[in-house]
């Protein structure tokens, strides 16, 4: 059981397990690239990345230094609504870990030599992101999807070049306070001492002030939208289609997770039996329904050759207008709440999972039993109602098709396989 | 190791008990049926689930030229139709249960998990003895399956430049180990599979005296080996035939190629002739190639991605195969830099550490990640599984992560620059150069067209 507790204005999550020697600390901002200044898209991953850079008086190599001496791995994660680092560590040494993440968090030196050395390190990754394919897919169906609201955004080369030094401090003196601050502790640590762990750590954090969410809901957009990613010689290619999927805040939102799941959630699921038991087209088929602080997206994904991606892509929206139009079978329904309401036990078996769960709910604003509820939820899911949320939700014929593959040789076909196909747009692998 | 003061308290009809060894915090209870099944089991009350992996000691060193991929078809082709199963019924039962299944195929095993919600394990324990010795490959399946596996080879080898590049390394490195090959075989040999292929590699490797069942989590252990005894008693072992190949011969001089590839910077692919997992060097070697590639504070990353910024990726790992493998290194060259720079800079850090002691500093913090590492993969009770399997299966000490950790402990920086003398040595290196792609330039679009300079 995750406990919670405010420590002047910060919200502390704990979820206490001696199972192994081993502590999990996360501190998040609940404000995250969606805050992301227009043209400088970026900007919430490159501050929070900077604060390991250097930090009251302690270099960056110094810090980097003293993590692996503490048996410690940071890393940073950020999302539309959230950033922060995540630091994993051995918990003997767990005490000085939290003297060194204050003066990370609350005395970090954020220099120009150190913004300009990673922004050139994250200028080489975008170019290094071009040979991933996937990758790629995913940029474009962000940019398919949410076209110019702010979780369309993507990070690009150009948006880090107009990244300065005054945009990192400002982000961090408005955002890492303890008002906006999520502190999450879990492993092997007891409550009185992560109690003390957490004001340690938070000691030189200002209060600051709650910053509200500026983004508003996405729209969805009509019609269906290919939208081919360019790249030469690809035996196989990357295909996502997608829209607009569900809220936390939705009445019907564990219906569409029910469902979902029967589309694509398993390894017996419609997508998978169809492209790959059945025809072998693709290693991977599935769809998925991502969650955040307003409604994110739902996608189906498969990576077919090339030679298969018309026919795989048809398949696909065929099997999405039955899935919306005729709904899943009691047999079906009946199958997927065991799976899920069972499967559980795998999102809860760590406390660092535990923790997260409760971090998720703070970080986006979702109901309070968003996760507790879950399994009566599904149990209590009836046929109706799942059929109802999917036909509502998902519009087969507002779809965006994202296609990552060499158009010279496979465009004509993929766009004779959507019916009803509204527009093309082509563009180059490394303009996505 | 037999334990005679609880001999009473371990003794199960059908299974000889061997012995516990103690592991994270827990002991793994070994046994034996006897038709040479091995058993580990570990109660962890952490979380109320349990993981069962089954490990065949079957891998693509036990393939043939010509036949190469076998063992990873194998991986798909066991969740389908058994005897007394319809195809698609094994992976129905097991997410009805809310089980999480997989598998995975190396040099030198196969392995295959489910974890359960704990009360569920009955059902692991049913099927997974029922596949052991009953399946069914029909040409449909084998068929179906062999286009999977070609879509998986696309995906992870023919448009993945690090994939290219890997496969071709251990191609030009290993000229007689079946390390040559691929896992996941040639494209050709994969389309050529028959289902005469399959039903003499399935009669000739999957059987109980091949195998080691793992099995961690909130469990009795007596009751799980009295029902494995129960559902694995009764089949047969086989006759698993002695391995068949040549040692790899001493490499005696540096073999380099060069591909060029759809990808925007060049990359180095290097492999030095490394120890076998087992051997006394690869905890000192491992903590060595920790030194120069771990994390930001790493010696490599330093120098070649902070200081000169002329690389952005840095990795490097030993091989953990039965057999001597490769210590492999990874680069990513920065735009507007050359391989050759690269390669100059990490061949200046590699003999620094051939000459000179690293510090007990950076020892020290090798020391720490490594140990960090081992704990986060202990995480769940299929991390441990996995752990315990690998070690069993590779070593045959079901406990070696632990024994491992206290070697790593005990390591001195005299030992590290010794196993850098031994293995870091260039005449027995395999160097592959990526360069972007460029129809001007000679450089062979593929492997296969590529020459071993």
């Amino acid at each position: 059981m995750t406990t919670r507790f405010e420590m002047d204005g910060a919200v502390v999550l704990l979820e206490e397990s001696h199972a192994l020697p081993l502590v999990s600390i996360t501190i998040l901002s609940k404000c995250g690239a969606a805050h992301d200044p227009s043209g400088k898209t970026g900007l919430a991953r490159v501050t929070t990345r900077l604060l390991l850079r250097g930090a009251d008086g302690l270099s960056a190599t110094e810090i980097e230094e003293k993590l692996d001496l503490l048996g410690a791995e940071a890393s940073d994660d950020t999302t539309a609504s959230s950033t922060g680092l995540q630091v994993q560590a051995i918990a003997r040494n767990v005490e000085a870990l939290a003297d060194l993440l204050s003066r990370i968090v609350g005395a970090p030196s954020l220099t120009e030599e150190e913004l300009a050395r990673l922004l050139r390190e994250m200028d080489a990754e975008q170019l290094e992101q071009r040979d991933d394919d996937r990758t790629l897919a995913e940029r474009g169906l962000r940019r398919a999807v949410f076209g110019d609201h702010a979780y369309g955004r993507v990070t690009t080369r150009e948006s880090l070049s107009k990244i300065r030094l005054d945009d990192v401090r400002g982000f961090h003196s408005r955002f890492f306070t303890r008002k906006n601050i999520i502190l999450s502790i879990a492993g092997d640590v007891t409550p009185d001492q992560a109690r003390r762990l957490a004001d340690r750590m938070l000691s030189r954090v200002p209060p600051g002030e709650p910053v509200p969410d500026p983004t508003p809901e996405p729209v969805q957009k009509v019609g269906r939208r290919l939208l081919f990613v360019d790249k030469p010689e690809r035996t196989q290619t990357q295909i996502f289609v997608g829209s607009l999927g569900t809220s936390a805040h939705d009445a019907d939102h564990y219906d569409l997770v029910v469902g979902d799941a029967v589309l694509g959630g398993s390894f017996t699921s419609r997508l998978m039996r169809e492209v790959r038991s059945k025809r072998g087209w693709s290693y991977g088929a599935s769809s998925r329904l991502d969650m955040g602080r307003k409604r994110q997206w739902f996608y189906a994904h498969t990576f077919p050759k090339s030679d298969d991606a018309a026919p795989c892509i048809a398949l696909e929206l065929d099997l999405l207008e039955k899935w919306a139009k005729k709904g899943i079978t009691p047999r079906e329904h009946a199958f997927i709440k065991k799976f899920l309401v069972r499967g559980y036990a795998f999102d809860i078996d760590t406390a660092s999972k535990r923790v997260q769960m409760a971090e998720d709910i703070e970080a986006f604003d979702w109901p309070a039993d968003h996760h507790t509820a879950f399994v009566a939820k599904i149990k209590a899911s009836e046929l109706g109602a799942v059929n109802a949320a999917i036909e509502l939700r998902i519009k087969p014929a507002d779809m965006a098709i994202v296609v990552v593959g060499t158009a010279s040789e496979i465009l004509s076909k993929v766009q004779a396989a959507i019916p009803g196909l509204a527009s093309t747009e082509v563009i180059s692998f490394e303009d996505v | 190791m037999p334990d005679l003061h609880k001999r009473t308290k371990h003794e199960i009809e059908g299974a000889i008990y061997e012995g516990a060894l103690a592991f994270a915090g827990g002991m793994i209870e070994r046994y034996r049926l006897k038709n040479g099944l091995e058993i580990l089991v570990m109660a962890d009350k952490s979380a109320p689930t349990v993981s069962y992996f089954t490990w065949y000691k079957v891998g693509s060193r036990h393939e043939k030229p010509g036949k190469t991929g076998l063992a990873h078809l194998f991986e798909h082709l066991m969740f389908n139709e058994t005897e007394t199963m319809k195809a698609g019924e094994f992976d129905r039962k097991f997410e009805e249960s809310g089980a999480e299944t997989n598998a995975a195929t190396w040099f030198d095993w196969t392995y295959y998990y489910e974890s359960l919600p704990a009360d569920r394990l009955p059902l692991a324990i049913e099927l997974e003895s029922d596949r052991m010795a009953h399946l069914v490959l029909r040409e449909t399946q084998v068929a179906s399956e062999k286009e999977v596996v070609a879509n998986e080879r696309r995906f992870v080898v023919d448009d993945s430049v690090e994939g290219t590049a890997s496969e071709l390394l251990y191609k030009v490195a290993f000229e007689k180990h079946p390390y040559h090959w691929p896992t996941i075989g040639w494209m050709q040999d994969i389309l050529g599979f028959s289902p005469e292929d399959c039903a003499s590699f399935y009669d000739t490797f999957y059987a109980p005296n091949n195998a080691t069942i793992i099995v961690v989590g909130d469990l009795k252990p007596r009751d799980v080996v009295t029902r494995i005894v129960t559902a694995y008693g009764d089949l047969p072992s086989a006759a698993i035939p002695a391995e068949d190949y040549a040692p790899e011969p001493q490499q005696t001089e540096e073999r380099r190629v060069s591909i060029a590839q759809p990808t925007p910077t060049e990359k180095i692919v290097m492999g030095y002739r490394g120890p076998a997992f087992g051997d006394a060097d690869h905890a000192a070697l491992s903590l060595l190639i920790e030194v120069l590639f771990g994390g930001r504070a790493s010696r490599m990353h330093r120098k070649l991605a902070t200081e000169l910024e002329i690389a952005a990726e840095l990795k490097g790992w030993v091989s953990t195969f039965r057999d001597p493998g490769l210590v492999e290194m990874y680069a990513t060259v920065r735009e507007g830099n050359t391989s050759k720079v690269v390669l100059h800079a990490m061949d200046h850090e590699l003999e620094r550490v051939r000459r000179e002691l690293v510090t007990e500093e950076e020892l020290a913090r090798a020391k720490s990640r490594i140990e960090l590492a081992l704990l986060r993969s202990l995480e769940t009770a299929a991390g441990k599984a996995e752990q315990i399997g690998l070690y069993a299966t590779v070593l045959g000490d079901p406990a070696g992560a632990m024994s491992r950790l206290e070697s790593y402990r005990r390591t001195t920086v005299g030992e590290l620059r010794i196993a850098a003398r031994r293995h870091l040595v260039d005449a027995r290196r395999t160097v592959i150069l990526v360069t972007p792609e460029n129809p001007t330039e000679d450089a062979p679009r593929s492997p296969v067209d590529a020459e071993v300079s």
